[in-house]
């Protein structure tokens, strides 16, 4: 068995370079909402980006430098464009009902990489290191606890938030992003309701 | 394209397509909303509660709040798991507490651990809070209920006089002594270190003790001030006027309703009641009726209404 000849077979089979980097759409990718989803990925580009930044420096430097505050202002509106868009590219994706015609991988993947997007929220909100985290952290315990979590996450150990803020749930995400945008490459747009003949019952 | 994707679209009409540039728009777009945003309204960053800052602008509350965990009287002191060990109050739903799943993993005795041990580090430096220790500590666990108790029941007439809390004479025993001194370790800056004190020292990053001190009264009073409250969809709420979590407000909402505003359980309640959501929000595709809702909607028409047009139209 040559595991290469294999890997280049599954990925001819499922992801052409055409797929992965289409220079052609179909004619109904043509709405707004087609947007949503790479407004999304551009949050969080620029979260990441910000990110990256206010880690080089540490937690301290956005509390008493101007320019670490306003790269801290980046990473907050980033974070309400990111989530704003989210939920937009959700709706939208539900109202076309995009898990059609085999897509539910898609949708499941998308739904599970929200899920750990607002866990991401919750450590970010954390580790802001001010007074909403020291609130934050004593009322989310509480949460966190009734559902037996508080045994090994504790929102009040401020280096465990930070590095899972840091580290643990952006990898998490991206790499749940990585897979939907995979499966959304290889699957290419859901076609409109009509078009889809026989198959149009199918879910 | 690939086979899969060649099957799929065959006689779907194609037009020319950019997806990288698409991609850099965008991304130039939310770049320069995200820098706009961030240079006209700036991010909320409000400052930490410390122990100094409460011991020198609220010493009464802060006398309090150590009188009461010393008289037992902490939301910590029966919590249950994973602090204490009392499971009987651990939340739970229809008889299952998953709180006492995995037990003790963080114990915490509140009078020993925020007020006996920090006053132990004052005493090294005070020999007036070393001879009262002493004392409190040879006293019978009655007699020195007696004193606190005493002395909590006159706390709310205190006042404040060249910065020592001062209360009517009665028999408080060394209380108002020990009290003093933890002021003191207040107003030095000192409280933290001395409730994180540790082994793991001068690397400490969890900050557990020092958050769990003040939560029950004055973080509660700074959170309501600044609209942070549980019943005021606290979570989903930031501080000034920016958009905070709004994410979560079907989280918060439910804990705005009958029965879990009431419930000694609604942390467990509203989070059984989020899984579910999730689940559901997940499994969408699979769920009859709601998979099928989007067709009956409509709304897919103004969607694809160019393609609906040209359909229609052929």
């Amino acid at each position: 068995m040559n595991v290469t000849r294999q890997a280049q077979r599954l990925l001819i089979d499922n992801l052409s370079l055409e797929d992965a980097l289409p220079t052609r759409m179909p004619v109904y990718v043509s709405s707004v909402v087609y947007l949503f989803g790479v407004t999304t990925l551009s949050a969080l580009i620029a979260l990441v980006f910000t990110g990256v930044i206010m880690s080089l420096f540490g937690p301290v430097w956005y509390h008493d430098s101007n320019v670490g505050h306003f790269v801290n202002s980046l990473h907050f509106w980033s974070v309400q464009v990111f989530f704003g868009a989210l939920v937009l590219h959700m709706v939208s994706k539900y109202l076309m009902a995009a898990w059609r015609d085999g897509r539910w991988k898609t949708w499941m993947v998308g739904a599970l990489a929200f899920g750990v997007a607002v866990l991401t929220g919750l450590t970010g909100f954390l580790s802001q290191t001010n007074w909403d985290s020291q609130w934050i952290a004593v009322q989310a315990k509480d949460a966190v606890n009734a559902l037996g979590v508080g045994a090994f996450f504790n929102t009040m150990d401020t280096g465990q938030v930070l590095t899972m803020h840091v580290v643990v749930m952006p990898l998490l995400l991206v790499l749940l992003v990585g897979v939907h945008l995979f499966f959304i490459r290889r699957e290419g747009p859901v076609k409109p309701f009509q078009t889809e003949g026989r198959h149009e019952q199918a879910n | 394209m690939s086979k899969r994707t060649e099957a799929y679209f065959r006689n779907v009409p194609m037009k020319p397509y950019d997806l990288l540039a698409e991609g850099l728009v965008v991304l130039l777009v939310v770049a320069v909303v995200v820098v706009v945003l961030a240079a006209v309204f700036s991010s909320p960053d409000y400052p930490t509660v410390r122990g100094e800052d409460v011991a020198n602008r609220q010493p009464v509350a802060f006398v309090q709040t150590s009188a009461n965990i010393l008289a037992g009287n902490s939301s910590i002191q029966d919590y249950g798991p994973p602090y204490t060990s009392d499971t009987d109050n651990a939340q739970s739903l229809f008889g299952i507490a998953p709180a006492n799943w995995l037990g003790v993993r963080n114990r915490i005795d509140p009078v020993r651990d925020f007020i006996l041990t920090p006053l132990e580090q004052v005493a090294v430096l005070n020999h007036d809070v070393a001879t009262a220790l002493d004392t409190y500590e040879a006293a019978s666990p009655d007699q020195q209920q007696t004193w606190v108790t005493a002395y909590l029941s006159v706390l709310d007439e205190a006042t404040v006089v060249n910065g020592e809390v001062r209360v009517s004479p009665g028999d408080y025993g060394p209380v108002p002594t020990l009290m003093s001194g933890m002021l003191d370790l207040g107003r030095s800056g000192l409280l933290e270190g001395a409730l994180e004190s540790n082994a793991g020292l001068p690397f400490t990053l969890d900050f557990t003790r020092s958050l769990l001190f003040f939560q029950d009264d004055v973080y509660a009073g700074v959170a309501e001030k600044l609209n942070l409250l549980g019943d005021q969809w606290g979570i989903s709420n930031e501080t000034g006027r920016y958009p905070g979590a709004w994410w979560l407000w079907p989280y918060a909402f439910f804990y705005q309703i009958e029965p879990m505003s009431s419930s000694d359980n609604a942390d467990l309640e509203v989070g059984a009641i989020m899984i579910g959501v999730f689940l559901i929000l997940l499994l969408i595709p699979l769920i009859p009726v709601i998979s099928w809702l989007p067709r009956w909607l409509r709304v897919h028409r103004v969607i694809w209404r160019g393609w609906y047009a040209r359909s229609d139209g052929g």
